[in-house]
């Protein structure tokens, strides 16, 4: 969902060059424990937002336990999308946490960590639906937010822009649409769509996974293509995702339990 | 810049579903947003007090608050409790009726107050009923001084319709908003759906200079 953020960001891009061209801060040198400077995109919560302009989100809490992992101490700094990419690039930064994919493109350019977050789209329908799988949606009145991979899916597998296909502003939109019965379905990130069945039991949603159909993302920290940390962070990483540090985190924010097991499948 | 014409083809075709949908919600907004707000228009100024006081907060309510917020309520909550679903054209243009009736009471109650009471008082000593004199003498002559601000609010719902995209009803607005979330790129929907505001807008700006000129008597 994250490769598909809102223009709006793309907007702020040439303010944000010009800011973060003059706001660098020095973390060249090696040797000893320096403070890690860890930039983000602070809009796209749960994963990272900001609360009374302090960054924090599950991606944040992650980050950070994996620095304390790794000895390192962090400061985390809200910079913008497209100047998370640009400052690791130009190494003025150590890492990128920002609910960012790993895709063979992004791999030509930048180093990532073992992933450590799986997205993918997953179906949401009444309890007693017919709608059993991703096929079954042929036909039927579909909700998604719009700019999202949910909408990017179902446009492929129907066709963009069909009539059945209803786009609205976010999720919770979409999700009240079929609520009050506009449509038969919603397809959306599976935290998104794992937390609402969980939060809202009386509603009697429930969730359908089609992993044939809906491609799995995977979530890495970016790192600058050769940064000698990616040992080290790998290996917390791994560690968080062994001792039950991750899973804590996974709960605290989303209210369910993450799948550890195909995390480390991909590795 | 680079600019994409061939995105704005590509679209093209929604474009125009989009715009003739615009319209359509316009012209029902129009039409059933004046006829009701004359009715509130003259509710709120019935000289029994208590009388006028449901017309008054209906203003102070539609008025009063954001029209987004509006158009979410009148689709999620008053829609479904008539339809049992959802239905975004039905919700736009009840939402835009509604509130431009209490705009357009407004402006009704102002153009009927500026008539020199005068002519209501030589109306009814010349025989005629309140409401004759009403229908007769003071509405004709209120209707012309109501044209520009009548104008006003009929260009304010044209783009207002653009919110309701929100609820996914299929207007001009909502394939500006699908184009930018398929190809991440905001110019080329939003100013091509700003050059079709901006048309509608000037035609129906037009029209209405067109009926001032005809309704002129000097």
């Amino acid at each position: 969902m994250k490769k598909l953020k809102m223009v709006t960001t793309v907007l702020l891009v040439s303010l944000s060059l010009i800011l973060s061209a003059c706001g660098t801060s020095k973390t060249g040198g090696d040797g000893g424990k320096k403070t890690l400077r860890v930039v983000t995109d602070a809009a796209y919560a749960p994963f990272e937002y900001q609360d009374k302009g302090e960054v924090v989100g599950f991606d944040i809490d992650f980050v950070k336990a994996v620095a304390k992992e790794a000895g390192y101490p962090v400061k985390v700094e809200h910079v913008g999308w497209d100047p998370v990419f640009i400052e690791i690039e130009g190494k003025t930064a150590d890492i990128g946490v920002s609910s960012i994919t790993i895709t063979p493109k992004r791999i030509q350019t930048y180093d990532f960590t073992v992933p450590y977050f799986l997205s993918k789209n997953e179906i949401l329908v009444p309890k007693g639906s017919p709608i059993k799988s991703a096929k079954d949606l042929e036909g039927k009145k579909i909700a998604v937010q719009n700019g999202t991979t949910g909408q990017e899916a179902v446009e492929k597998l129907f066709g963009e822009n069909n009539d059945k296909l209803k786009k609205f502003d976010n999720n919770n939109l979409a999700i009240l649409e079929l609520k009050k019965g506009g449509v038969d379905a919603v397809v959306a990130d599976n935290t998104v769509i794992e937390t609402y069945v969980k939060n809202n039991p009386k509603d009697d949603f429930v969730f359908i996974e089609d992993d044939g159909t809906f491609e799995k993302e995977f979530y890495g920290l970016l790192l600058p293509k050769g940064s000698k940390l990616k040992a080290e962070l790998d290996k917390a990483v791994n560690k968080l995702l062994d001792n039950g540090t991750y899973e804590k985190l996974y709960e605290k924010w989303f209210k369910i339990k993450p799948d550890i097991k195909i995390l480390k499948e991909q590795q | 810049m680079d600019f994409r014409w061939d995105l704005i083809v590509e679209y093209a075709p929604l474009f125009l579903k989009g715009t003739l949908l615009t319209i359509g919600l316009s012209i029902a907004g129009i039409l059933i947003g004046t006829v009701l707000g004359l009715f509130i228009g003259l509710g709120k100024m019935m000289r029994k007090k208590l009388w006028a006081l449901p017309f008054k907060w209906y203003i102070n309510f539609f008025r009063g608050t954001p029209f987004m917020v509006q158009i979410l309520l009148i689709h999620f909550a008053v829609v479904p409790a008539f339809l049992d679903t959802t239905n975004a054209i039905l919700a736009a243009i009840l939402a835009l009726s509604l509130n431009s009736a209490a705009y357009v009471s407004e402006i009704f109650r102002a153009g009927i107050q500026s008539i020199n009471r005068g002519q209501m008082e030589a109306a009814r000593s010349l025989g005629m009923t309140h409401g004759q004199a009403m229908k007769y003498v003071i509405l004709p002559q209120a209707f012309k001084r109501m044209i520009p601000p009548l104008g006003n609010e009929f260009i304010v719902l044209i783009k207002d319709s653009s919110l309701a995209a929100l609820i996914a009803a299929p207007e001009l607005m909502y394939w500006g908003r699908a184009m930018q979330g398929q190809y991440m790129r905001a110019w080329e929907p939003y100013l091509t759906a700003t050059v079709i505001y901006l048309v509608l807008t000037l035609s129906l700006s037009s029209l209405l200079s067109l009926l001032e000129r005809r309704l002129a008597t000097e």
